[in-house]
């Protein structure tokens, strides 16, 4: 199918030029396909507690960046509690034991630094940066707000009402709706499939003692690890480390919870959440994928490279280049320590939502049944190759690919080999792992639109939930509020 | 290169004063930002090369930016530079529709174009080895795009759908909008580069060719490459590629309308889709690179950047009034404004707001800056100033602008000094100069009231 597309492209080419009389076609010159860049590999050290110390000095900038990752993130929320890590890690700064909350962002902002902190899905993170001459006062600083967090009632109120406000922001947003919904479907039955920053009901519950207990539990020094990246030397940077994390008391050796396999979907399902104001639609369709230490991570990296990656990609060309449809289509893999989803997204006029979707999945069906080509696995491993250079330009690039390793127990040289590994796998190879993951029947499809504008044409594609904006609720187990909205007796939804 | 004779090189040997200050004369920090070496090239059809050797990754950045944007756009036309923004993807004699971005794709680059007020900007960052593809590629665009009814229509579709995704659903997408449209009167900075889908919609092919030929010239760009290459073989392949372009001999337009004095508030009330209210005030500013940009750009690190800056501190963090609070200034060519915007907390006005952004701002005025507070208004901005010199990306966008919006590219380096000058005595006389209530637009959004009650979404201009 797509060779004969690209036959008539070719010939409709010729034929204008021919028209026009115009010299022949001229073409850029040639380059060579790219070579791996040389990385560099981190120099990494174990504390007499645990902790992981890991350094990639870079003198040329004036710059010190140091973070803490604690290998524990939204993924160990409680149940009952979503949004624990994210709440916590906000809370990260806001105060410590020996430091009230200003005097904290004086030191940072008077150091021309920032201090970002927060929780991913399997990390809990607090990076601060500085100017180089403030080195000293970075470790110190950082330790203190990573090891002695206050939770005060003030700042607990503080960030709460502002998660609130946030949340409340979100709730309103179609893209974020669509996401969140989308990532319940495919994740359920995994620890990834509540909202990563919570939920209002959630928020609102959230003690001082809840985040107290997840910082004992969670931030040790044997779950932790520190990356240190930038104009500092290997000797005084593990000197640092010792001196202000060596005393960081944990209880031993920490072990991760037991990865559980990722629950396969049973069918298509279909979920409309209904805005009749909206002019566009959110459209998310997905299945379940590997985990990030999968043996099939590299090569769904190149499926996913075709289906939807930033190069020439199947998704982009049926509905942008060739249709004009939307704006942007693509698609994401998402990796976490125990699951995966693999993602294609778009935002299409109320209009065209069917049109959309059809493409969609036309596309996932091609990419599935047999449109890989060598060309296009070429190209793909091209992309994939030649863009590691362009991941390792600038130092808040280097320190995050470092971080990659150490969150997920990466062998510290795996961004060397990377590219070897994607250069050596087979058509079939990458057939195989898109066969096992890609699969339209098995799809999750959420939408978040004007559902009266489309809802017929959508019966084709199998049943479908409609649940209104009005009616979204991301705590429930159905994501809807209790059909009567009577008083407490009956709000124990499920 | 000096031995071809259109191939004029300029090469300025930077002079000591104008290297390296770092705010060590100032005894405050003592990290220096190393200087970058600049060199640059006219070529004799007017197309202007900036090149900067900069890290260590085998990986260059390359844009072209056309010193047209959305302030060249007469009335009637607006969308017109953003619209070629995305033409100049859709091929040439030589290339099809989109080949362009997968020349630099495929081996792993990445390319991209925006829009501004000012200027339009092609970039590609790649490695190095794909640098003579992607100067060919740019020079095969500005020689000769192919621009026709059907492509013409196509990309006013995507540009339309471009303008819902961003402004269609998102909350508070309309408010900065609805202050530029009403903070100015003549000046063409009251249009956003996004385009006005009325305009789009009656622009013919010929006004399109037209604005095209005006600006789309080599005489009209500037070639920006910077990161790890060799600037003799660059300069040879620029040469090869860029030098038969004709330029064009007609003068560039560049009569604004002045705006102006504003001499009394403007107030205007939105009703949206929003949770929360939320208000943004703009004050009317100098160009960029004047004297004034400076302590201004200091003042807004001091007003708004990191959590002790004093609005975060009084709004957010003390008074607990409001979920978000922001002040920039938009410096640009030409005049512009600074603004400062708060989302509220449930159960606070916009009117509480203000009043406290209105005492914040009053210290400035009193002058009221402790010598800390300047001193990490300055570090944030070194900081600013070593991030520009981490990737290549970041330093071809930071030479581009300063070659192109500010005309001199030498300024990368220049400015750190400008900033290390900068007094307490300067803030306060910026800040008493344009933060006075009769220079100040005000938008204020409001949720829309109750279902099915209609109300006009603007409901007050007072001038």
């Amino acid at each position: 199918m797509r060779r004969s597309r690209l036959v008539i492209i070719l010939a409709l080419m010729w034929c204008s030029l021919a028209v026009a009389r115009l010299p022949a076609r001229e073409f850029p010159p040639f380059a060579p396909s790219p070579q791996p860049p040389t990385v560099p590999i981190p120099v990494v050290r174990t504390l007499a507690n645990g902790l992981q110390v890991a350094i990639l000095a870079r003198h040329a900038l004036p710059l010190v960046t140091l973070t803490v990752a604690i290998r524990t993130g939204a993924e160990a929320d409680p149940p009952d509690l979503p949004g624990t890590a994210q709440f916590l890690a906000s809370l990260l700064g806001e105060g410590t034991t020996h430091r009230s909350a200003q005097r904290v962002a004086e030191l940072v902002d008077g150091a021309g630094g920032t201090l970002d902190t927060g929780a991913e899905w399997d990390d809990s993170y607090a990076t601060l940066s500085v100017l180089s001459d403030h080195t000293k006062l970075a470790f110190d600083l950082l330790s203190d707000v990573v090891l002695h967090p206050k939770f005060s009632a003030q700042q607990v109120e503080r960030v709460r009402r502002q998660t609130l406000s946030a949340l409340d922001v979100l709730r309103h947003d179609p893209g974020y709706l669509a996401d969140t919904v989308v990532e319940r479907m495919v994740f359920e039955g995994t620890p990834y499939a509540h909202p990563e920053d919570g939920v209002e009901q959630s928020v609102r519950l959230i003690t001082p003692a809840d985040l107290a207990a997840f910082h004992a539990r969670f931030y040790q020094p044997a779950n932790a690890v520190l990356v240190v990246t930038g104009d500092v030397t290997t000797n005084q940077a593990m000197e640092f480390a010792r001196r202000y994390f060596g005393g960081w008391k944990g209880k031993g050796k920490f072990s991760q919870p037991p990865v559980r396999p990722q629950p396969a979907p049973g069918g298509r399902k279909i979920v409309v959440i209904d805005d009749p104001g909206a002019v566009q639609t959110e459209i998310r369709i997905a299945n379940p994928a590997a985990g990030r230490r999968s043996k099939e991570y590299a090569a769904l990296s190149v499926a996913n490279q075709i289906l939807g990656g930033p190069a020439e990609n199947l998704l982009f060309g049926a509905l942008r280049r060739r249709r004009g449809l939307v704006y942007g289509a693509s698609s994401d893999l998402v990796c976490y320590r125990s699951a995966g989803a693999w993602e294609a997204k778009t935002s299409a006029p109320t209009s065209d939502t069917i049109e959309a979707i059809r493409l969609i999945l036309k596309e996932m069906w091609e990419l599935r049944r047999h449109a890989l080509g060598e060309s296009d696995l070429g190209m793909a491993q091209n992309y994939l190759i030649g863009h590691m250079a362009l991941e390792f330009d600038a130092s808040d690039k280097i320190a995050d690919r470092v971080l990659d390793l150490m969150i997920y127990n990466l062998p510290f040289d795996y961004w060397s080999h990377f590219p070897a590994e994607i250069r050596g796998l087979t058509r079939q190879e990458v057939l195989a792992a898109t066969r096992r993951y890609l699969d339209p029947r098995r799809a999750a499809i959420v939408l978040v639109g004007n559902a009266a504008d489309f809802q017929q044409g959508l019966s084709s594609f199998g049943s479908v939930r409609v649940i209104p904006l009005s009616r979204i609720d991301l705590a429930a187990a159905n994501l809807e509020v209790p059909a009567t909205p009577e008083p407490a007796q009956t709000a124990g939804q499920n | 290169m000096t031995e071809r004779s259109f191939l004029r090189l300029r090469r300025i040997a930077l002079s000591a004063c104008l290297c390296a200050f770092g705010l060590a004369q100032n005894g405050t920090a003592s990290v220096k930002v190393p200087d970058v070496p600049i060199h640059t090239l006219l070529l004799a059809n007017g197309l202007e090369v900036v090149m900067a050797r900069e890290g260590r990754a085998p990986v260059v950045a390359v844009e072209v930016w056309y010193h047209v944007g959305s302030k060249d756009e007469r009335p009637g036309m607006n969308g017109f530079a953003h619209l070629f923004e995305h033409l100049m993807f859709d091929g040439t004699r030589n290339l099809a529709p989109d080949e362009f971005s997968n020349y630099i794709v495929r081996d792993g680059g990445e390319d991209n174009a925006y829009t501004t007020v000012d200027a339009t900007v092609f970039w590609e960052t790649i490695p190095t080895a794909d640098l003579p593809v992607a100067l060919w590629l740019e020079a095969d665009r500005m020689r000769d795009l192919r621009i026709n009814q059907s492509i013409f229509d196509k990309e006013r579709s995507v540009v339309e759908a471009e303008r819902q995704q961003h402004f269609g659903n998102e909350p508070y997408g309309d408010v900065m909008q609805t202050l530029y449209a009403h903070a100015f009167t003549v000046s063409p900075y009251r249009h956003m580069p996004i385009g006005s889908v009325q305009d789009l919609d009656r622009a013919t092919l010929s006004e399109v060719q037209a604005f095209h030929d005006t600006y789309y010239v080599p005489n009209n760009a500037t070639l920006v490459l910077a990161g790890n290459f060799g600037e003799k073989q660059a300069a040879g392949w620029i040469e090869r590629d860029f030098g038969s372009i004709k330029g064009s001999s007609r003068a560039i337009p560049r009569n604004y309308p002045k705006e102006p004095p504003q001499t009394s508030e403007r107030l205007v009330r939105l009703y949206n889709d929003v949770a929360l209210p939320a208000f943004v005030e703009g004050y009317h500013i100098p160009a960029d690179g004047t004297r004034d940009s400076y302590p201004l750009r200091l003042a807004a690190k001091i007003l708004g950047e990191g959590e002790s800056a004093w609005l975060f501190r009084t709004l957010v963090y003390k008074r607990q009034m409001a979920m978000e609070v922001d002040s920039e200034g938009d410096f640009t060519e030409e005049p512009n404004l600074f603004f400062v915007m708060a989302v509220m907390n449930p159960g606070f006005t916009p009117e509480q707001g203000e009043a406290e952004v209105s005492r914040v701002l009053n210290r400035l005025k009193r002058g009221d800056i402790p010598a800390r507070v300047l001193e990490r208004a300055k570090n944030e901005t070194l900081r600013d100033l070593i991030l520009q010199r981490d990737s290549p990306h970041r330093c071809a966008e930071a030479l581009g602008y300063d070659a192109v919006v500010l005309q001199d590219p030498y300024l990368y380096n220049a400015v750190v000094s400008r900033f290390a000058q900068v007094t307490v005595g300067d803030i306060q006389r910026v800040a008493r100069r344009y933060f006075v209530r009769r220079n100040m637009t005000l938008v204020e959004v409001y949720p829309k009231v109750a279902a099915g009650q209609t109300m006009r979404k603007i409901s007050v201009v007072v001038h």
